[in-house]
């Protein structure tokens, strides 16, 4: 189903009629020849293959997003609150607002870090917050929330300039916001917690699936792009290896590498990709870490279900933004609901991710639905339930011809001296007609975002 | 003030290895396809021994083949697939439109490693005259950088291996050689260097490259 087509989309109409198609063939050409990739690992061969592009922008218009930008702001300063309170005096768990149970088994929790604050106490710098608009009530509804290494900005940043060089009357006859600050944005960041020293992009290297982003930003931002062998740490503190044998100190790394594979001294003794002792200099305050160790917790698909009780508990406000109806099966009401209405709801476990681990009941088999609620049964922890929510398709222009596609909203939050959201974002689309999973290691392709006025 | 790490040194450095062992090659295989035609049937055969690979073909569209997508160390399939990995590796150092250059290198390159075709020769043109737009983009950065430096020493570096290879005139080898002095005091002005003319020019250079980049 599509949203009602306002204005602006109209303007976009009028002026996409005019314009030469064969020209569309061009973004696949320049994103070939620039290499804006996202890696694959398939049937264990590595695949360098382009993100699927759609040409059709999600137009959003400017106080709309203004409203999401206010409760994303909202979202992420509690997200940030709840993580500093979590690791240092826990009052949330001690007030009875989010179980201890659900802390402990939250994979993301590490107990280790109880008690340290990190530099200017932003634990969630860069995030990700996935949206989608629903059809029955024109709301938009926060699906999933990534605080540690939400990635894809780089993509709309690449293909806007495309744009404009292929398709310049959008620009020059409409009220686009322009986007090119986000890499400021993100020096910012990194500049407000830096310790003293140079910021760095810590990247598991040329084989990651989003390689390609990581050069990207760290080109754009200015910070430097090293692999873990090309950091050192001595007496807790960070060293960037320059080429002559020079050791140059380390202040803020926007590390693109989960928890587990960071320090292998610390964490995963088997990890190449890490830097030994890094967390040592962490613990010490001498270096910042983007995002900071330990934020698994706070976009665990359980603990979710608590966001909006976090931005009551921590803001005194009532939240701008809502969830999908979510229901733990681990509360025996919810267990209740959840058996009774599988076959309408989709249940997530909540140890995946990237479109992973998602069940849509109304496509299982009844046999299917009964081993599901027996694996719900016997671990109730492991996943959550959410009423199936019927968002918007967006036209999309694929082989020749118009469809529809389901496709969410990847919206960036950055941390610094402020919070700020993006004016862009990474609209994702699904593949198929129908599906709901737009991931891109699903297949989905992307389009860009234009916040617009008239 | 810039820093750069020892892997985006190196892959700069080989960047101008590979790219200008690429351009050269293809002019000298240029050269050896139009004499096999009708003046020399063993042109290709002298050309590659240059490059210590016994080369076997049956007439200059065989030479082409072999040359460029044989089974031997010289292939230019490889090398150009060598260049863009250190392209890709080194990339938010590169100006973008000689990055994208390169990449577009490697695609034809795949194509032609891909077909069963006979290779054309007007991809081998083109191959030329984008490694000239690569350059060109390179060089026209009006402010530039300790890491372009290392991709001109890789350029002049080879400059000389194919020199000495093709016992090219040693006044310009020299001034290469200066070139190459001169680049290693800038990069790192605590290295004492001066190589000239010696029994092992590639050796010495090799050395002192271990000693500019500390891994």
């Amino acid at each position: 189903m599509l949203e009602k087509p306002t204005r602006l989309h109209d303007k976009f109409w009028e002026i996409f009629a005019k314009q030469d198609r064969n020209k569309i063939d061009e973004f696949k050409t320049y994103m070939d020849k620039f290499a804006v990739n996202f890696n694959l690992y398939k049937d264990g061969n590595f695949i360098e293959q382009s993100l699927p592009f759609d040409v059709i922008p999600r137009i959003i218009e400017k106080k709309e997003f203004d409203k999401i930008e206010k409760g994303l702001i909202q979202r992420v300063t509690a997200l940030n609150l709840f993580l500093e309170d979590l690791y240092t005096d826990a009052k949330i768990v001690k007030d009875g607002i989010v179980p201890q149970e659900f802390i402990d088994s939250a994979s993301g929790y590490l107990k280790e870090f109880v008690g340290f604050s990190p530099s200017k106490k932003v634990r969630a710098h860069i995030n990700g917050i996935d949206l989608v608009k629903d059809s029955k009530n024109d709301e938009w509804v926060i699906l999933e929330d990534n605080l540690r290494v939400p990635s894809g900005a780089s993509y709309p940043l690449s293909i806007r300039d495309t744009y404009r060089k292929i398709y310049p009357d959008f620009f020059e006859n409409l009220k686009i916001e322009p986007i090119k600050d986000y890499p400021k944005i993100i020096t910012d960041a990194m500049n407000h917690v830096n310790t003293g020293g140079i910021n760095v992009v810590l990247t598991p290297g040329r084989f990651n699936s989003a390689y390609y982003e990581h050069s990207y930003l760290a080109q754009k931002s200015g910070a430097y792009l090293v692999r873990a062998h090309e950091l050192v740490v001595i007496d807790k503190k960070v060293y960037f290896k320059n080429y002559d044998g020079q050791k140059i100190l380390v202040g803020s790394i926007y590390r693109r590498l989960d928890d587990d594979f960071i320090d292998p001294k610390f964490f995963n003794p088997e990890s190449l990709i890490g830097v030994p002792g890094l967390i040592e200099a962490y613990l010490a305050g001498n270096v910042a870490l983007m995002n900071a160790v330990g934020n698994g917790v706070a976009d665990d698909k359980g603990i979710y279900y608590f966001v909006p009780k976090m931005i009551k508990y921590y803001l005194n406000e009532e939240p701008i933004l809502q969830n999908a109806p979510t229901y733990l099966p681990y509360f025996e009401k919810d267990m209740d609901y959840v058996m009774n209405n599988m076959e309408k709801l989709v249940i997530k476990d909540v140890a995946e991710a990237g479109g992973y681990g998602v069940l849509f009941g109304h496509s299982m088999s009844a046999l299917q639905i009964e081993d599901l609620k027996m694996m719900v049964k016997a671990n109730p922890r492991r996943f959550i339930a959410q009423e199936l929510i019927e968002f918007y398709d967006e036209k999309c222009y694929l082989n020749g011809n118009l469809e529809d596609r389901k496709a969410d909203f990847r919206a960036y939050v950055v941390v610094g001296e402020d919070v700020k959201v993006w004016n862009c974002g990474l609209t994702r689309y699904a593949l198929e007609e129908g599906n709901y999973l737009v991931n891109s290691s699903q297949g989905g392709g992307f389009k860009d975002t234009w916040v617009m006025e008239l | 003030m810039e820093y750069l790490t020892a892997n985006v040194a190196t892959s700069m450095y080989w960047l101008g290895r590979y790219l200008e062992r690429i351009e050269a090659t293809l002019y000298e295989i240029n050269k050896a396809y139009d004499k096999i035609i009708d003046v020399d049937k063993n042109a290709g055969v002298k050309l590659y021994k240059k490059f210590e690979i016994d080369l076997k073909y049956t007439n200059a569209s065989d030479f082409l083949d072999v040359a460029i997508r044989g089974d031997h160390s010289a292939n230019l399939i490889n090398l150009l697939k060598n260049a863009r990995e250190n392209a890709i590796i080194s990339r938010e150092y590169i100006d973008e439109l000689a990055f994208g250059e390169i990449i577009e290198l490697n695609e034809i390159a795949q194509r032609i490693a891909k077909s069963a075709e006979p290779i054309d020769y007007k991809d081998i043109d083109y191959a030329l005259s984008l490694i000239s737009e690569i350059w060109g983009a390179q060089t026209k950065r009006g402010h530039r950088k300790e890491v372009d430096y290392f991709l001109k020493l890789g350029k002049l570096v080879e400059e000389v291996d194919f020199r000495l290879r093709f016992d090219r005139k040693q006044k310009m080898t020299e001034f290469i050689l200066e070139e190459i002095n001169a680049i290693f005091k800038l990069l790192n002005p605590k290295i004492e260097i001066n190589i000239s003319q010696s029994e092992d020019i590639m050796g010495d250079l090799y050395k002192e490259m271990d000693k500019l980049i500390i891994n």
